[in-house]
């Protein structure tokens, strides 16, 4: 009796949970109309028109082509650039290196509103203002990435690499060749974060571009103007393209999520 | 020896770099510019002193923007907290479904704010069923739907907030009664304990570092609360919040000067409220 009680709850909350992004989808198949109503909703109209006009006609495959281009982009250089770092403040001894330490854990604790205005006015300054420049460098390397994988290092043993140094080994290669594989499940967690950040990121890619050809998908769809009231088919299907590879992600990697988010809490 | 330094160094030169220009420079630049009075179209700008800040502390609309934050932290926070508790109890156990009800209840966490905003945009007005739903159990919703109305606006957004992040937070109280060694509820049975006595007993007070940081972070993030009101309602009816303040005044009015002074101000203010949860936490009294 608890039990099916129990059972009824979760079923009813998770009802709750993704039941709007069901209605999304939903609508994202009706004809391009006005107004939407509840009727239209429980209609049986099934049209894959709008997905057809997206990427035939729509602004929206820009949109699409620019959030992948800068999220692959920003991913391989958090893959790369956190982990040279976190390997440095995990195995190097150099100038600055509990300062550069502490820089790190400052910038995961700040709130981030606080350099919307001066990133606004530097992105400007250097020219960078409505370029993938001003959507890619300032993102390339992340703190968070760099404590994760600097966690990571400080609990391997150094046994192999002072054994290949030993063998003569030069430092880059035991950087790639050596640390990089056995850092494999870090990276794995780190890459999947940072994609799933950029991809769902609007307020930079917002703030450092104007033009509509700069637009990521977040920034496109927060953007958009229907021709007269709000187009809703339109809208509800690029949000559907927003979620698929979310969704693609979240079923192939969720371990690695859960285990990137529960990581960083239980070390506080 | 040096030459491993200089290797160090050289690795961890893409942080520095980037610390250097895209963290340090700006948090600086911004303090400076809080003095001064640079707006766009205005070739020259002058120190000004502690006058943005004096004119914000009686400017409406920034102290209107302040209260409506707040009211969106202190309404959104404990709700979240609580809820994410308990459907972390919920699917704690091991029983069959747990992983589709687990990933059902996290996945809008995931989602770009973006759509979630958008979706909720549709479900909050007219032909949305929260609105049709709102209309059946007789709550008589505001005529054009529940973000055109000042009475209605906040307090819809800060559901949708509450609803999208709860699974996230439940993820975190699942990590932390995880961590909860088995032993110690074997031995309050052992004890003769019952469930609520263990769950007063073990859990809450185990749980306190989790939910401090659950609502520490929390705090943060609620009071830099920008995305969904920018595009639920642009700030309109009675929904501007500090950032969305900042925004409007920064960029929509190019007033770098006092929108700076402005992110200051709530810099400051995140940084005593999150001080001061850390210090009442620290109370045993509190559970």
């Amino acid at each position: 009796m608890v039990r099916a009680i129990k059972y009824i709850l979760l079923v009813f909350i998770l009802l709750v949970m993704v039941f709007p992004l069901f209605w999304m989808f939903r609508v994202s198949l009706l004809p391009a109309v006005g107004s939407l109503s509840f009727d239209q909703f429980l209609s049986s109209i099934y049209t894959f028109e709008i997905y057809y006009d997206i990427f035939t006609t729509g602004k929206m495959t820009v949109y699409l082509l620019n959030s992948a281009l800068v999220g692959i982009t920003v991913t391989g250089g958090n893959i790369l650039f956190c982990f040279m770092v976190g390997y440095a403040l995990s195995r190097y001894r150099f100038i600055g290196k509990n300062f550069w330490f502490y820089s790190v854990v400052f910038v995961l604790m700040i709130p981030v509103h606080i350099i919307i205005i001066p990133l606004y006015l530097l992105i400007h300054k250097l020219g960078l203002y409505d370029t993938y420049g001003a959507l890619i460098l300032p993102f390339l390397v992340n703190p968070i990435g760099v404590f994760l994988i600097k966690q990571y290092i400080d609990t391997l043993p150094n046994s192999m690499e002072e054994a290949a140094r030993i063998d003569g080994a030069g430092e880059l290669k035991i950087l790639f060749q050596i640390v990089m594989p056995l850092c494999k499940p870090a990276l794995a967690v780190l890459a999947i974060q940072v994609f799933l950040t950029n991809w769902n990121s609007f307020l930079f890619p917002f703030i450092l571009t104007g033009s509509e050809s700069m637009r990521t998908l977040p920034v496109g769809l927060a953007l958009y103007q229907g021709h007269q009231a709000i187009d809703w088919p339109h809208l509800m299907a690029g949000s559907t393209l927003a979620v698929i590879p979310v969704l693609l992600i979240f079923l192939l990697f969720q371990r690695q999520i859960v285990s990137g988010i529960t990581s960083g809490a239980i070390k506080q | 020896m040096t030459a491993r330094r200089i290797i160090g160094l050289l690795f961890a030169s893409p942080w520095i770099i980037t610390f250097i220009i895209f963290w340090f420079f700006p948090l600086l630049y911004s303090l400076y510019l809080g003095f001064t009075d640079y707006r766009l179209m205005q070739p020259s700008y002058n120190w000004v002193g502690l006058n943005n800040f004096s004119a914000l502390l009686s400017d409406q609309s920034f102290l209107q923007s302040l209260k409506n934050t707040l009211i969106f932290v202190v309404g959104t926070i404990p709700v979240t907290t609580a809820t994410a508790l308990i459907l972390a109890l919920l699917v704690e156990k091991n029983f069959p479904g747990r992983t589709l009800f687990r990933s059902g209840f996290f996945m809008p966490s995931i989602t770009s704010m973006v759509v979630i905003a958008l979706v909720f945009t549709n479900l909050y007005s007219r032909g949305g069923y929260i609105y049709l739903l709102a209309k059946i159990l007789g709550l008589s919703p505001p005529e054009n739907g529940l973000l055109l109305s000042d009475s209605t606006a906040l307090y819809s957004i800060m559901a949708m907030d509450i609803w999208m992040s709860v699974g996230y937070y439940m993820l975190l109280f699942l990590a932390g009664l995880k961590s909860i060694p088995k032993e110690l509820y074997e031995a309050a049975e052992v004890a003769g304990a019952g469930t609520w006595r263990k769950f007063r007993s073990i859990t809450l007070p185990l749980l306190k570092p989790v939910a401090l940081f659950i609502v520490v972070i929390n705090t943060i993030k609620s009071f830099q609360v920008f995305v969904e009101i920018f595009v639920m309602t642009k700030g309109k009816y009675g929904t501007s919040t500090a950032v969305f303040f900042i925004y409007n005044t920064g960029l929509e009015y190019f007033e770098f000067g006092y929108a700076s002074a402005a992110a200051y101000i709530l810099f400051v203010i995140i940084a005593l409220i999150s001080l001061v949860q850390f210090r009442l936490f620290r109370q045993r009294s509190l559970w």
